[in-house]
């Protein structure tokens, strides 16, 4: 059987670019020696890494917890003070407007709105004010 | 390109300085590893990629590694794991298949560019890649990189018998191939 196999080609039949191999492992000792890969000796903190850290998820929890806790009641206070003042507030401004002087006001605008019309003459100062001719200002009247 | 001494021991180096000793390992086993690769996945591109991935995975955990021995053992897993991942995903795109490897070297400029071979190349390489995968990588495994079946043992994970006996179908089925060609 393997004399029949021996028949056939052994040698790999594929092909690589010209330097492949030295580029290929220029590029892999490129990628991999540039990242902290140091061995490094177990050393006190190393040692104490697992309870440092175990302490420190605790502090946290703690201050996260208390955090919330605080911003919670203030909260809670600031709203009651706040509803409070805005009640006081209402009942104040209510009791201050005064019907009449509303009307006056009222009135005043509806006057102003009268005021505003413009009459031939005023239209005509006011074109002349800007230069144009009298002649031309007649023949639009 | 490299100023390591041949005589550098990778074992020692890997303990005193990792950088250098993972160089040594880079320019010792890339070559080999390519053509182990290049085997299985056929195009040169795929075989770059994986060969790359292999050492970027080695790398990671490469400080675990002081026994030079298992070193070679361990990189030639992880290749072959890398290269069987290469054509899972390769089978899902059916557009990729390179079911005949004839019909891709002649017509695809990439597959005559990288292929060296002749006509009897080409059987021998389409009748390999109709094994199954496992067949395929002991065969190429014993065929091409002369490997004992006590070092296949150990990458593949599996018993020397079994492993024999895949060598022998493999060999049983390309025979068949190629005289039924």
């Amino acid at each position: 059987m393997m004399q029949k196999l021996n028949k056939l080609p052994d040698a790999t039949p594929f092909k690589v670019p010209e330097g492949y191999f030295e580029e290929v492992n220029r590029k892999i000792i490129s990628v991999t020696s540039g990242n902290d890969h140091v061995v490094r000796k177990a050393g006190l903190y190393y040692r104490l890494r697992p309870f440092l850290q175990s302490a420190a998820a605790v502090t946290g929890f703690i201050l996260i917890s208390y955090t919330g806790i605080k911003l919670l009641t203030n909260n809670r206070i600031n709203l009651q003070e706040t509803e409070a003042v805005f009640e006081d507030y209402s009942v104040q401004f209510i009791d201050d407007i005064d019907i009449y002087s509303l009307e006056e006001d009222a009135a005043s605008l509806f006057a102003s709105e009268e005021g505003s019309y413009l009459n031939n003459t005023d239209i005509i100062d006011y074109l002349l004010l800007e230069n144009i001719e009298i002649s031309d200002i007649y023949e639009q009247l | 390109m490299s100023n390591i001494k041949p005589e550098d021991n990778i074992s020692e180096l890997l303990k005193s300085d990792l950088n250098k000793g993972f160089r040594l390992v880079v320019e010792k086993y890339s070559s080999r590893l390519y053509w182990h690769i290049r085997r299985l996945v056929i195009l040169h591109e795929d075989a770059d990629d994986a060969l790359q991935n292999t050492f970027i995975n080695a790398w990671k955990s490469i400080g675990d590694f002081r026994n030079e021995s298992s070193l070679y053992t361990w990189l030639y897993t992880i290749a072959t794991n890398e290269a069987l991942s290469l054509i899972k995903k390769r089978k899902k795109n059916a557009a990729m298949s390179l079911d005949d490897l004839g019909s891709h070297f002649t017509n695809s400029p990439e597959g005559s560019t990288w292929f060296d071979g002749d006509e009897a190349h080409i059987k021998l390489q389409n009748a390999i890649l109709k094994l199954p995968e496992k067949q395929r990588i002991v065969f190429n495994l014993k065929y091409y990189d002369e490997m004992t079946y006590k070092e296949m043992s150990r990458i593949l994970k599996t018993s020397v018998g079994a492993l024999k006996a895949s060598y022998h179908h493999a060999v049983k089925k390309i025979e068949i191939i190629i005289l039924g060609d």
